[in-house]
């Protein structure tokens, strides 16, 4: 499974819990509340340990984690900087 | 006359009573109530176990059927999610048990005193200390008590203060300062008919976040069918609230959703009560002829049931000195200053716990699922603080949160609250 679906998985089985429908690339997950503190916290835990991908505490960034997209983009800018 | 008199008969005095007992040093306790009496502060630690094992008061903690507490669970303020941990994942060094316990104080604290009193402890009932006296040297030599309508002064080589809330000593020597930090404010009272079904928690302590700053509820199983719940806030959010006691506790049970949901069915069945005063400390804990043990000493916020274990613990280091300065025929501050510092240096880290887990709330839930820190927090929740100088995850946390404070749009800066770390 590719990191994209991975996250998506996660976000939607693990911190929304409710039935929702179907999370897009695009939603926003803090204004509408999807996200609490909590649930960034643990997004950033899964991120670590299961995408591979360590994030600096200064990186949990409104403009890092707004929605799936602008996570894939700071997953994808961070990979490339490991490059 | 006594060596040592001991002013206050609750888990303080009475642990203290018992291990000067056993170590064949004669005390007095003083109490001025009459046990059973109610008192609030009914969740221990497991740590608290191993002195109820040194002092040979587990069998009775067993026999008289206090509720077990096997782990702790937290109710996130807004949604339904919550936290729980269950002690026997760490057990507490030299204990066997997996679990701690819930206590009816009154039951509790008469069956401590009942214990010293076993061991050797002279126990008089209903009568107060008036003052403690001190020689021409100001070194306490002694106690003046009221009995009935008399005033009689008893004499003794150390006076040991264990008045617990009431700072007897603390307040009689201008000793006391308030925290500066920590200003709450606690209305609390016993329920029946609150869930408590599930099979996993029901026997946890339950702490609800409610949706404004330092905002908790506690829920403590107390017996199969009563539960003690207690509302905690900030002084000044009750006082601009306007509303009655009974009003403001209601409000804040239909604040957060899972304590709702535990609360729709409960009836009250005793007075509700109010505790303030929530921080503080004396400057000093010993001093010529003196001693302070437990509330008398220092109380920091009891999010974290650190109470009982503090005041059982002080008092086995206090007995330690106490037996040590007895045997040198040395009373004086110095002698005794050694209690003193394992004791703050101990409470200083549940403080700094407390201070740094109100100051970002998430942290601690975060913290505590990363393997490295799990163990270092279990430690601190289930009262292991003393014997250590600083405990490594503290300094993570505070390291998190100066993060958290210098990074521009940092998403947890919003739960940032007023509180220095420095």
């Amino acid at each position: 499974m590719d990191k994209e679906t991975l996250l998506k998985q996660y976000i939607q089985k693990e911190l929304i819990k409710s039935r929702q429908a179907k999370l897009s690339p695009d939603d926003d997950l803090l204004g509408s509340g999807v996200l609490d503190s909590l649930g960034i916290l643990q997004l950033v835990a899964f991120i670590d340990e299961k995408l591979g991908v360590q994030v600096a505490d200064e990186d949990v960034v409104l403009e890092n984690f707004q929605s799936v997209n602008a996570i894939m983009n700071y997953l994808t800018s961070k990979e490339t900087k490991q490059l | 006359m006594s060596d040592v008199i001991i002013i206050g008969g609750g888990p303080a005095g009475s642990a203290l009573g018992s291990y000067l007992s056993k170590a064949g040093i004669s005390n007095t306790i003083i109490e001025k109530s009459n046990h059973p009496r109610d008192h609030v502060g009914e969740s221990l630690v497991t740590n608290t176990t191993r002195i109820f094992q040194d002092i040979g008061f587990l069998e009775t903690m067993e026999r008289e059927g206090f509720v077990h507490k096997y782990g702790a669970t937290w109710h996130a303020p807004s949604s339904q999610g919550k936290l729980s941990i269950i002690f026997a994942e760490f057990p507490v060094e030299d204990v066997n048990q997996p679990y701690s316990y819930h206590i009816d104080r009154s039951k509790f604290d008469l069956l401590l005193l009942k214990h010293a009193e076993s061991l050797g402890s002279k126990v008089y009932q209903g009568v107060s200390a008036t003052r403690v006296l001190f020689d021409a040297g100001g070194q306490a030599n002694g106690v003046r008590v009221r009995i009935g309508d008399q005033e009689v002064e008893l004499s003794c080589k150390i006076v040991v203060d264990a008045s617990g809330r009431d700072t007897f000593l603390g307040r009689h020597l201008r000793i006391k300062e308030k925290d500066p930090l920590f200003n709450q404010y606690a209305i609390h009272a016993w329920f029946e008919n609150v869930d408590r079904s599930d099979k996993e928690t029901g026997d946890h302590i339950h702490i609800y976040f409610l949706p404004i700053e330092k905002g908790w509820v506690w829920q403590i199983p107390i017996t199969e069918e009563v539960t003690s719940m207690g509302v905690v806030t900030e002084k000044n959010d009750f006082l601009i609230s306007k509303m009655d006691l009974e009003d403001f506790f209601h409000h804040h049970m239909q604040s957060n959703p899972n304590l709702t949901h535990a609360m729709r069915n409960a009836r009250r069945v005793k007075d509700f009560k109010t505790e303030g005063d929530y921080s503080y400390t004396m400057t000093k804990f010993v001093g010529d002829g003196y001693v302070l043990i437990g509330d008398a000493a220092r109380f920091v916020d009891p999010i974290f049931s650190s109470g009982i274990s503090v005041a059982l613990h002080s008092a086995k280091f206090a007995s330690e000195q106490i037996i040590h300065a007895l045997e040198i025929n040395d009373f004086r501050e110095e002698v005794l200053k050694p209690y003193e510092t394992k004791l703050r240096t101990g409470v200083e880290i549940w403080y700094e716990f407390i201070r740094l887990y109100y100051k970002l709330l998430p942290l601690f839930t975060h913290f505590i699922q990363i393997p490295e820190y799990r163990l270092q927090l279990f430690r601190l929740l289930q009262g292991e603080v003393f014997d250590r100088k600083e405990a490594p995850v503290l300094q993570a946390m505070r390291d998190y949160i100066e993060k958290v404070e210098s990074t521009e749009g940092h998403l947890l800066r919003k739960q940032l609250i007023e509180i220095p770390i420095e």
